[in-house]
């Protein structure tokens, strides 16, 4: 059975990229939000098995919604890669602390996206 | 190799394909993206640049570094990374560095014009 990824990222451009990636490469099925609110909304609809979550989104960014995420008992448990630009060592570690599951970087190679979500999830 | 056994949707070339489409259908925008940073360095060396106008630079290169790479354009994510670092100078009125914002402008805009839609992905 296909996994499920809940892509969040305001940036038409990096979501239609990695949806690509995810869909074509790994065969995964994917949903995509283009803010905080929709992703939230999106994750309780689908309850995906990860969510690919961007940092810097206008409205609710990337760690508001992780934290409304995991205030609601359907989202939860929902493992989530943050998506950043960011290479300040700094910005890294705070993200890291937030407790999600991986912060990964843009920006990314499409062809081994999948294996990298892959990897961090133990979806060998 | 698609992870958890899945099978790959596509080849290498359809994927490639799939990705100049992308390309295709993105260009505008990210050519836009770089004309306001054009804009930006112009005011620069002009000693015109506003506040808002070096956020609005800065944000476009922030984003600029952040998908040019995925479509194969490496340098181009370098030379927006430099472009963000250079507006995030703390006021317009003493900013420094007109002259290299052009010139980074500048090659970013090569780069950009230099990826064709068939697949030619320079680094």
């Amino acid at each position: 059975m296909a996994r499920r990824v809940l892509i969040i990222d305001d940036e038409d451009d990096i979501r239609e990229v990695a949806a690509l990636s995810l869909e074509t490469v790994a065969g995964w099925e994917v949903f995509m939000a283009n803010s905080g609110t929709q992703g939230l909304a999106r994750a309780i609809e689908h309850r995906p098995d990860a969510i690919l979550l961007d940092v810097m989104m206008p409205g609710m960014d990337g760690p508001t919604t992780f934290r409304e995420l995991r205030k609601n008992p359907i989202t939860a448990g929902i493992p989530v890669l943050l998506l950043t630009a960011k290479v300040q060592s700094s910005d890294q570690r705070r993200f890291a602390d937030l407790g999600v599951e991986a912060v990964l970087f843009k920006p990314f190679d499409p062809l081994t996206l999948p294996t990298q979500i892959a990897g961090v999830l133990g979806w060998s | 190799m698609a992870p958890e056994s899945q099978p790959a949707a596509s080849s290498a070339p359809e994927f490639s394909h799939a990705l100049d489409l992308l390309w295709d259908r993105f260009k505008p925008e990210i050519a836009q993206r770089v004309a306001l940073l054009e804009s930006a360095a112009s005011a620069a060396a002009a000693h015109a640049l506003t506040q808002a106008q070096q956020q609005t630079a800065h944000s476009a290169a922030h984003k600029l570094a952040g998908v040019l790479g995925t479509f194969g354009l490496a340098q181009g994510t370098a030379l927006a990374r430099e472009i963000e670092n250079l507006c995030a100078q703390d006021a317009p009125s003493g900013f420094t560095g007109a002259d290299r914002l052009l010139s980074l402008a500048s090659q970013l805009r090569t780069v950009v014009e230099s990826r064709a839609a068939s697949g030619t992905h320079p680094k």
